[in-house]
């Protein structure tokens, strides 16, 4: 009994780690925790509502899916479908990038494989949280890489909750951004990774990352833009290497052939403007190269020199001949609009109003990286001081990412989300640095007094000996109160992140949450009803014509043939339906049969006082309708530039065929106490037309909160 | 006799009536060539107008004209004002004109250009009861009055003037205009002697690069720039540039008030951004002070006065931050905890 204690201890002793296994035992949980955290942060909708798919594109994206665990690759592959955008049809195999579909079937068939039997929606709803955390992991390896583990571990951390990077990953939002984000920081990574070792091995990883960056995402051109810049500053700085050399060309040749695989990127590697920047890096490297060679070779300084001269201005004479060779000859595509509303800003206002009309891609004021970064804000400008003070491939790298996506999110609001990871990274520098020295002090028991960030410019040791010299009587506590300060400040950090995305980031907006009389939350799941009615009781043939926002969800859950939708590939056949929406019943019929439509579906919010309803969206569809047919004018609808829709409206306004199909039987209609009947509750008005008759169209169907509406197209009358 | 006298009076009938109409025809074609003339003569082919041109070229000339006119009015004491955007709009009126010219060759007699100037031309404006600008007419060939028979184009044309005229003109005269010549913004000539120019002075540049001494081996202006860079987004200083936002309003009710402030999501104001974007940079920054410079600093006394100083600076700026951010989006955030701990 008496050896049972000491046995005990020694049972103890053997498992008490050594200080390194601690240390990697705490590293290893924390990241494990990082892991899981990031994955149910961003199931609050699913708990919330339910399991299911979000906003618009999407549902794209999820029928593509489902076609794919059906048929098989080469089918999705060649798939032409004919249920959108009737009577043109769309070819999907080479229209779409094919990642994330690829990806969530690959799961899919992996936990089949497995013996869990799930179904495709619940891999598609819960793919963006996954890789999510997949990218705290990458943030974690990124970090270590650039500064130390510590620094790595914030990093996870900090993304894991950035509400820039949730805003996009949430559960249900099964869209491309979901996985490329991963996608795009993988290939950073290993990026780095390959320039700091100059193996072979981790530049054949970044070349295979970028390729499944280019099949995911179109976003891959600031990858393919941002890299050769990098290695332009670094030739430019002096920093040309031989790990530099392997790293990139690997990249680069193998990156171009694997991303020509996927059939909507093609040729453009070699064909666009927007890719030249990294073929013309590419020889430039070849350039210096070259000349590194002959320099060794030449032992004269002076013939080099001349030598110099002449190679440098032949090489930049023969690009500049070439390219503008190719750009003459058509071969080289100029710049896109889209590309250059990045690098010019104003180009986008003054020459594509279909791109500045978009919410997404409105520049972005300073509330709103408030929002998206909180605190990360302060924390930017420190970290980039602490990268400048430990200048290295890395850190020059993670500087370069975090200033030019920064300068990309202050011009479009939707490129918040590239800018997140860098922003993490390198607040996560500032965090872990300043915290690091905090408890150093506090831990040197008055020997080493060590401020100041511990790498960093080794200059003046004399001053760092004066410090050692006077000892400070408050250090320890000033320590500990900035300590408790950035505990402080980061737990505000998480606080507002689990809000933001409880509150502003979680809904699915298929489905409608409101707030009742008494507080309570009221859902309205009319979109799905009507969905599904169209399922049900309309011909399997069935065309339903609606404006071209409801497209991808009618094909997906519907199943019925629409006439546009969110692809918005072919701009005259919205403006048909813009037109078809905005003209009287009579013209619009003549449009509707042209295009054999059976239902008209739209979406009405007076009842319910939802205001993204069509007729907010009515004005959009008449500047498309007018842009290509002029019959339609845009003031007709006005009065005295003022859009009505009550008693003061403009008569061609009150009789077109969208305020008829909205309106339709709204004028016996009590919405509210005390107002009269036919008060329209999302825009607080009574309507000014409350006796619509329809001759050509009947209601078919209205849903329970008379959020969609849905016509059918009577037959012609007999003719004798 | 009769007859032939009744026969002269028709040869003489036709012949008067004939030169009649030469002469009309001829002074039709005098008033276009001045008017082409004065088209020529001025740089962008817009043509200035003034009282007297007004009544020989529109009301003292028999209808139809064989021409239309597109009048801009203009008025120099007013291009001060902003928020009318006149040097802007004389520009892109200027612009279309060239173009138009160019597109049709100088061969055009259809369709001139003008410009009115108000202190040059105030009857001119009577005439066409102008009290507001900006303010485009067209004179079209049939109208007699200035005032009823011509039309005018829509103020929300304004915004895009170089489009929307086009649109106008294409609509209402049933000339096409044809593309819009921007003008580049170097010339050729520029840009042959900037490519030379650059040819020329890369091998030095790569020279220095190669012996490593040029600017861009100071790391110092490359953290300048990355801060600027910072300053420059998160100042939403490209949202001013696009949305052309003013760098504050006047307080409609109280002219002597500025709103410097602008409350809801998604708008600001130029100096509003330019404050918080400096509260932003000024933390981290002083963070970055403390922890790489102020350790050096040898007195005692300062080290310290510096610490507390940037603590609360620091303090008070993600305050003051933190503040205007809830006001302005009227987001209040608030923890999971229950709302009696606060």
């Amino acid at each position: 009994m008496a050896t049972m204690p000491a046995s005990a201890s020694d049972l103890l002793k053997s498992f008490k780690l050594k200080t390194k296994q601690q240390e990697l035992l705490i590293r290893v949980s924390i990241l494990c925790l990082v892991y899981i955290l990031a994955f149910i942060t961003r199931l609050f909708s699913v708990l919330r509502y339910e399991s299911m798919i979000h906003e618009f594109d999407p549902y794209f994206n999820y029928r593509t899916t489902l076609y794919l665990t059906e048929n098989g690759f080469y089918d999705f592959w060649n798939w032409f479908d004919y249920e959108s955008w009737y009577p043109l049809g769309r070819i999907v195999g080479g229209t779409l990038y094919p990642g994330l579909m690829v990806t969530a079937v690959l799961i899919y068939r992996i936990l089949r494989f497995l013996r869990f039997a799930v179904h495709i929606r619940e891999v598609c709803v819960l793919t963006a949280p996954f890789f999510a955390s997949n990218t705290t992991l990458v943030a974690y390896f990124f970090g270590k890489e650039i500064w130390d583990s510590g620094a790595g571990l914030v990093a996870a951390i900090l993304i894991a909750v950035c509400p820039g990077y949730i805003s996009r990953s949430v559960a249900g939002s099964y869209d491309n951004e979901g996985v490329a984000i991963f996608a795009l920081l993988f290939t950073f990574y290993v990026f780095v990774k390959a320039v700091n070792t100059g193996s072979l091995a981790w530049s054949l990883a970044s070349a295979f990352g970028y390729f499944y960056m280019v099949s995911a995402w179109g976003g891959y051109v600031f990858i393919i833009n941002l890299i050769p810049l990098y290695v332009l500053v670094l030739l430019i700085t002096g920093r040309y290497s031989m790990r530099l050399y392997v790293a990139y060309n690997c990249m680069y040749i193998l990156g171009m052939l694997l991303a020509m695989q996927i059939r909507f990127v093609g040729f453009q590697h070699v064909q666009s403007g927007e890719h030249m920047a990294a073929m013309g890096v590419f020889f430039l490297m070849q350039v210096f190269y070259f000349l590194d060679w002959v320099k060794h070779m030449l032992s004269d300084t002076k013939l080099f020199q001349a030598f110099l001269r002449i190679t440098v201005t032949s090489a930049v004479a023969v690009g500049g001949v070439a390219l503008g060779l190719g750009m003459v000859s058509g071969y080289i595509s100029p710049w896109t609009g889209r590309f250059y509303s990045l690098l010019d800003p104003t180009y986008a206002k003054d020459h594509i109003p279909i791109i500045a009309s978009v919410s997404e891609h409105q520049p972005t004021a300073w509330s709103s990286f408030m929002f998206d970064f909180h605190i990360l804000l302060f924390l930017f400008p420190a970290g980039l001081y602490f990268c400048f003070k430990r200048l290295s491939d890395a850190t020059i790298f993670i500087v370069m990412y975090g200033l030019t996506s920064m300068y990309f999110a202050g011009v479009m609001v939707r490129l918040i989300l590239v800018a997140t990871p860098a922003v993490c990274l390198i607040s996560a520098i500032a965090v872990s640095a300043t915290v690091k020295n905090l408890t150093v002090l506090l831990r040197s028991k008055n020997k080493v007094v060590q401020t100041g960030s511990t790498k960093g410019s080794g200059g003046s040791k004399s001053s760092s000996k004066a410090l050692l010299d006077q000892s400070q009587p408050f250090q320890k506590n000033g320590a500990i109160a900035l300590l408790f300060g950035a505990f402080y400040l980061l737990s505000r950090y998480a606080t507002h992140c689990t809000w933001v995305t409880s509150e502003a980031y979680s809904s699915p907006s298929i489905v409608l949450a409101a707030r009742g009389a008494h507080g309570n939350r009221v859902i309205f799941d009319d979109y799905r009803e009507a969905y599904f009615w169209l399922r049900q009781n309309t011909p399997q043939d069935a065309k339903v014509m609606s404006w071209w926002d409801y497209g991808y969800q009618i094909t997906a859950m519907g199943n019925r043939t629409v006439i546009v939708d969110n692809n918005t590939w072919n701009n005259t056949h919205i403006a048909t339906v813009g037109r078809a929406m905005s003209s009287y019943e009579d013209e619009a019929i003549e449009i509707i049969r042209s295009l054999d439509v059976d239902y008209v579906l739209v979406v009405f919010g007076g009842v319910t006082g939802y205001s993204s309803d069509d007729i907010n969206k009515f004005l959009w569809m008449v500047r498309i309708g007018g842009g290509v047919f002029p019959v339609i004018k845009e003031p007709d609808y006005l009065v005295n530039g003022e859009y009505r829709v009550d008693k003061g409206a403009a008569p061609k306004m009150l009789n077109c065929l969208m305020y008829k199909l909205c309106y339709y039987r709204f004028g016996e209609m009590m919405t509210e106490y005390g107002k009269p009947p036919g008060y329209d509750r999302a825009r607080g008005v009574e309507i000014g037309n409350k006796d619509v008759k329809l001759e050509h169209l009947e209601e078919a169907f209205t849903t329970s909160n008379w959020i969609v509406r849905i016509y059918r197209v009577k037959p012609p009358n007999n003719r004798w | 006799m009769a007859i032939s006298y009744i026969l002269l009076f028709i040869l003489s009938f036709i012949s008067i009536s004939r030169f009649l109409v030469i002469s009309k025809a001829g002074a039709e074609s005098e008033l276009v060539a001045d008017l082409l003339t004065l088209q020529s003569q001025s740089e962008s082919g817009v043509i200035h107008l003034n009282d007297r041109t007004v009544s020989k070229f529109i009301t003292s000339t028999k209808t139809p004209r064989p021409y239309s006119l597109l009048i801009f009015f203009d008025a120099i004491p007013l291009h001060d004002k902003s928020d009318l955007r006149l040097p802007v709009l004389v520009h892109d009126f200027a612009l279309v004109a060239s173009s138009f010219i160019a597109n049709h060759n100088g061969s055009n007699t259809k369709l001139f250009f003008c410009d009115l100037e108000f202190r040059e031309s105030q009857s001119s404006f009577k005439l066409f009861d102008v009290n507001s600008l900006p303010n485009i007419y067209l004179v079209g060939p049939d109208a007699e009055s200035l005032k009823d028979d011509t039309d005018q184009m829509e103020q929300s044309g304004f915004t895009r003037l170089t489009e929307s005229l086009v649109e106008f003109i294409e609509s209402r005269t049933q000339l096409t205009v044809g593309p819009i010549h921007h003008s580049p913004i170097i010339s050729k000539k520029q840009m042959v002697l900037i490519i030379g120019f650059l040819l020329i002075w890369s091998p030095f540049a790569a020279r220095k690069i190669f012996a490593g001494e040029t600017m861009f081996h100071n790391p110092r202006i490359w953290l300048s720039g990355a801060i600027f860079v910072y300053f420059f987004s998160v100042s939403g200083a490209m949202h001013i540039i696009i949305r052309k936002m003013p760098m504050f309003l006047m307080d409609r009710e109280d002219p002597n008030k500025l709103i410097f402030f602008y409350q809801g999501t998604g708008v600001q104001l130029g100096l509003e951004g330019f404050m918080v974007g400096f509260l932003y940079t000024i933390v981290g920054l002083l963070l970055a002070v403390v922890t790489h410079v102020l350790v050096y600093v040898k007195d005692l006394k300062t080290k310290r006065i510096g610490m507390l100083f940037s603590v609360f600076v620091s303090f008070w700026a993600v305050k003051q931050v933190i503040f205007l951010d809830n006001w302005k989006t009227r987001y209040a955030i608030h923890g999971f905890w229950p709302s009696r701990w606060n």
